[in-house]
């Protein structure tokens, strides 16, 4: 709880002021050109098939838990606490993945549930009640008023985020330096992605707000 | 009306009562007992998708206390005779209109009968025992209530538990 003290984190707000979501990626004076080389042609390999062979087995737990939740939910109101913090670390796993693959962040992104990255902060605070109706609504027409609204948005900043990355690469690769402005770009990218996911994942009652900041 | 109990009574029955257990705990009780509806979420109609989500489930989450590891436990044994008919009628549909090995016959009717009755059973005795676990309560399914009771509460593990 301590961590939402802190002033340098990023928060995204419901009207009430609760923080639902905290996702911070630090960004760097210098990246290693040598490890983005490395990345670029090798991630696949020590990177990619790795991680990839275990999150597909996670990825299914995460699915069932998903699955479930939403019954619960509708009965009890609550998502049950430890499935919830499961659903957290293996977004956390994930992004590290993603973070590296953006090559916004150097070094290996750990394996596991218990694996951090020094520059990844991500957490969602755990909610004590939520709303039977809205995952209902969610789960019937999650579809048509979040996913399409918010995906055909996402899509194009997609593409956008790839051409910045490849720039970007290219930038590294000669300076060894990430221009900020493009990195809180790739950032915005992930957030508003996960605000998303969260909601589609019924992990918060707060519709995820058309925004890359906070 | 209050009933007076004496405590050396009540501690002979190494049960954890309602009031003890914690949501969280609550919780983690009621989700084994639907691990039975994995492969649906998973959208592969195997039989053994189940058994793996229960037995995975156990796994995880047998040492955090023995309110969940009975419950888990009662769950995991309870889902084997079923998956073992369900595994059996799927052979046997696979004998009959896949390999052509076997003949169409009666006998697969009155079997097909006996595992969806077998598979209501499970189910509805699966979710009154969910609520119960919801409710911080002990459930014993006939055989296995007693079979995960005497595996948990009554014999000495090496199993160190979390709470």
């Amino acid at each position: 709880m301590i961590c939402w003290q802190l002033q340098s984190f990023y928060y995204c707000f419901t009207k009430t002021n609760k923080p639902i979501m905290l996702l911070e990626i630090k960004h760097h004076e210098h990246y290693s050109r040598k490890e983005l080389l490395l990345r670029s042609f090798f991630g696949w390999f020590y990177i990619l098939i790795p991680h990839a062979f275990l999150l597909i087995f996670v990825a299914m737990a995460a699915t069932v838990l998903q699955f479930l939740s939403f019954w619960i939910i509708l009965f009890t109101g609550r998502y049950p606490q430890s499935w919830f913090e499961f659903q957290v670390k293996f977004q956390s796993w994930n992004l590290r993945l993603n973070a590296s693959f953006f090559n916004i962040v150097d070094g290996y992104p750990a394996f596991g549930f218990n694996g951090s990255h020094p520059s990844i902060e991500y957490d969602v605070p755990y909610p004590d009640h939520i709303s039977r109706v809205s995952v209902l609504l969610r789960g019937l027409f999650g579809f048509f008023y979040v996913l399409i609204p918010h995906g055909f948005i996402l899509m194009f900043l997609g593409i956008a985020v790839q051409m910045v990355t490849f720039i970007c690469w290219w930038i590294v690769l000669f300076t060894g330096k990430y221009p900020k402005e493009l990195f809180d770009f790739v950032v915005g990218y992930l957030k508003w992605n996960q605000r998303v996911t969260n909601y589609m994942a019924y992990m918060t009652d707060t519709y995820p707000p058309f925004s890359m900041k906070e | 009306m209050s009933v007076d109990i004496d405590k050396n009574v009540l501690d002979d029955y190494n049960v954890p009562q309602p009031n003890e257990i914690s949501e969280r705990d609550r919780e983690d009780a009621m989700g084994a007992y639907l691990m039975m509806f994995a492969a649906v979420a998973v959208s592969l109609p195997l039989p053994v998708i189940n058994l793996v989500a229960a037995i995975i489930y156990y796994y995880v989450n047998r040492t955090k206390s023995k309110f969940i590891h009975f419950h888990c436990l009662q769950s995991l044994i309870s889902q084997i005779p079923t998956t073992l008919s369900n595994w059996f009628l799927l052979f046997w549909a696979l004998q009959i209109w896949v390999f052509k090995n076997w003949k169409f016959d009666n006998y697969f009717f009155i079997y097909l009968g006996f595992v969806v009755l077998v598979n209501i059973v499970y189910i509805i005795f699966s979710l009154i025992a969910a609520i119960k676990a919801r409710k911080g309560k002990l459930y014993y399914f006939i055989i296995f209530g007693k079979v995960s009771y005497n595996a948990v509460f009554n014999r000495n593990t090496d199993l160190e538990y979390d709470r």
